[in-house]
């Protein structure tokens, strides 16, 4: 069975052909999965409807937490409101964007209660010009974290129902006030935490076939499709978010609604197989965005994204008792809002700043980048969004994994509460899975980021930088190690969760 | 961080709150007051609602006539082995013997172990019982007891800001 001289001449080309193709990715992009094609969840989604189905039992638990953080236990652990709400929703939520993609925004019960809303009142408003960006998200965030520790909202039902009763009302407010999908984009800090983490995301809402939307002479998925006889009614609507499919890159501000594949006459949008974190490796104009680099407020998302994972890991270790109880004996402040208003600055302000100032310094003074420093901070700070989805998903996944089965004995305990107990008594012993088992899966998380930013950070350099990419990337590098170091450290600590932190 | 309260102090119910949250209670009340309202409206919540706090009324009236007391040591309360002392009499001050008293500790933050032991009765009315807190932070410890008359009590103690070794 020798092989002719041409056939072996042949072959060699054909593979030589084959590695250029995978080496450029052409070989696995031409040939994406589709989560649409998939045997039953494809049918599922393409269905109109598939949202609303999704929807409708998140709305559903979402009221019954409400009921019960008021007027269930009073006790943190035994009420399914904190219990559901900071063990399993957080932790489902990282998981499902890591495993597949933005499915809490597809799931979300704040738009079902709007569209609901939508039926009758018809927003006027549009949202003004001057705050169509991400700086009132990047406030709302950081505010949501400030006062998850002030308040210890993880140890209270009654406050945690009322988070979930204020997000409803603001979310009717600000959408039935202004068209479009005004909440999601410019205000919804879940949403951006949601955003930026499906960066990292293996799946996106995107064309399959470009060459058709050339041809495509309506642009249903961005313009949505209304009843031709009265143009007023809506019968499908189009993004809302302003991305539009042919322009559109990667996950930022996609809510998974579908909408776009529903919208769509030529079914040429698909939610497709990517590479994670690839979309922050260019930078190119997106659509509904623009480009990254230029979009100072994206990249402070990215940068409070980041030190806010460490600001929230570091609120339930011992050492923070120690900074805090040091802070109020040396400076004589005795307002815990003070104390936790200078922690935040110190860490989630100050540091950035100093950490990606120096970083940028360098690759400019050192790898001869011949932008200003801000702009190279502003570009290599998206580096740091797998890095900071990794921190969260190791702390969120602590908790969901370790905790994993206490819904249980609450729900039991819920049952039970109203006089019907149907699931028996509540086996309060059931928690979840060992330390043991978890602790490698966290820092697997961890290491999964570190790559994905070490990954990003250095085709951000190469781009930058033909002679030096090794000097471009290597302060970014160091920073990225040094976060998780920090982050790997802070897993190590003992835990030591305190609704008052001024206590000890 | 002692625990010790008569069960009928008002200013003592309720502990996963903190101390300094006493202003925030009043509105707490009314507004949940009004939810319940609310609750009422609709047929099945109004039940469900109605029937644990039927349940709860009873047991605080059992309650009314108890005096209990708890304390921790050794104090300072760190992480691992402490013991949890109690104290049960009846109103006039006559000690209850022979009461079942399982001890249980929860973390303030939801999703991690609880843990439980069973009270020993060391002298009439006075119990004791071991408790392993597993880590530091803020725990809130329940006392499910049963009277000797088969009456059942339950009372909870906050053991707020528990030192991680
Ligand atoms: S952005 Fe916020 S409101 Fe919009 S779908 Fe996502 S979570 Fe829901
Ligand atoms: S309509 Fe817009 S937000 Fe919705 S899935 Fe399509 S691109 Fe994403
Ligand atoms: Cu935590």
């Amino acid at each position: 069975m020798t092989k002719s001289p041409v056939a072996l001449i042949r072959s060699a080309e054909e593979a030589e052909r084959l590695d250029d193709e995978e080496f450029d990715g052409e070989f696995l992009e031409s040939q994406p999965f589709d989560l649409l094609d998939a045997p039953v969840i494809g049918r599922l989604l393409q269905w109109r409807h598939s949202r609303t189905l999704l929807q409708i039992p998140l709305l559903a638990v979402s009221v019954v937490m409400i009921f019960e953080g008021l007027l269930g236990p009073t006790l943190s652990p035994k009420n399914m409101a904190t219990v559901l709400t900071w063990v399993h929703f957080r932790g489902a939520l990282v998981l499902a964007i890591l495993c597949a993609g933005n499915l809490f925004c597809m799931a979300c019960p704040f738009m079902l209660a709007r569209n609901m809303m939508r039926r009758w009142i018809h927003p006027r408003f549009t949202w003004p010009r001057s705050l169509r960006n991400k700086w009132i998200p990047v406030a709302l965030f950081v505010l949501v974290l400030f006062c998850y520790e002030l308040f210890g909202l993880w140890a209270s039902p009654w406050l945690t129902a009322w988070v979930i009763v204020g997000y409803f009302a603001a979310v009717l407010i600000i959408d039935g006030l202004f068209t479009h999908a005004t909440f999601c984009k410019y205000v919804c800090p879940i949403g951006q935490f949601n955003f930026i983490a499906a960066t990292a995301a293996p799946l996106e809402v995107a064309v399959r076939e470009p060459e058709v939307c050339d041809s495509c002479g309506t642009k249903d998925c961005i313009r949505g499709r209304r009843d031709a006889s009265s143009p007023l009614v809506v019968l499908q609507r189009g993004c809302e978010l302003a991305l539009f499919q042919p322009a559109k890159i990667g996950n930022m501000d996609c809510t998974f609604c579908l909408d776009c594949v529903h919208a769509c006459p030529h079914d040429n949008v698909g939610i497709l197989s990517r590479l994670p974190a690839g979309e922050l490796m260019s930078d190119p104009h997106r659509s509904g965005i623009g480009r990254f680099s230029r979009r100072n407020d994206i990249a402070a998302l990215v940068v409070v994204f980041c030190f806010g994972a460490l600001m929230n890991a570091f609120g339930m270790v011992s050492p923070v008792y120690t900074v805090e109880s040091w802070l109020k004996h040396t400076l004589h402040f005795d307002s815990q809002a003070t104390v936790l208003g200078i922690l935040f600055t110190a860490i989630i302000v100050i540091e950035p700043a100093l950490l990606l100032g120096l970083a940028a310094w360098i690759t400019r003074a050192w790898a001869g980048v011949r932008n200003g420093w801000l702009a190279i901070a502003v570009r290599y700070a998206y580096a740091l969004s797998p890095l900071g989805f990794g921190m969260w998903l190791a702390h969120y996944g602590f908790h969901f994994f370790t905790g994993l089965y206490t819904i249980v004995p609450v729900t039991q305990n819920a049952f039970a509460e109203i006089g019907w107990p149907i699931l028996g008594d509540p086996r309060w012993t059931l928690v979840g899975l060992p330390k043991t088992v978890v602790e490698p899966i966290e820092f697997g998380f961890l290491l999964l980021g570190l790559a994905g930013s070490l990954l990003v950070a250095w085709r951000l350099a190469e781009d930058d930088s033909e002679q030096h990419p090794v000097r471009a990337f290597a302060p970014w590098g160091v920073l990225c190690l040094v976060l998780f170091v920090c982050c790997a450290w802070l897993m190590n600590q003992p835990m030591d969760m305190r609704a008052t932190m001024m206590a000890g | 961080m002692h625990g010790i309260r008569l069960v009928d102090d008002p200013t003592l119910s309720t502990g996963a709150l903190k101390m300094s949250w006493l202003s925030l209670r009043g509105r707490r009340r009314a507004a949940s007051r009004h939810f319940r309202a609310l609750a009422l409206a609709a047929a099945t919540l109004a039940l469900s609602a109605s029937a644990c706090h039927r349940r709860a009324d009873s047991a605080r009236a059992i309650s009314r006539a108890i005096s209990f007391e708890a304390s921790i040591a050794p104090q300072p309360v760190r992480a691992g082995d402490e013991t949890v002392s109690i104290r049960l009499a009846d109103a006039s001050g006559h000690p209850l013997s022979r009461a079942r008293i399982q001890v249980e500790g929860d973390m303030s933050h939801p999703g991690m172990a609880p843990v439980f032991s069973d009270a020993a009765e060391t002298a009439p009315g006075s119990y004791r019982a071991p408790l392993a807190f597993t880590m530091g932070g803020d725990w809130v410890v329940l006392f499910h007891i049963t009277l000797a008359d088969g009456r059942k009590i339950e009372e909870q103690i906050d053991v707020k800001g528990v030192e991680s070794r």
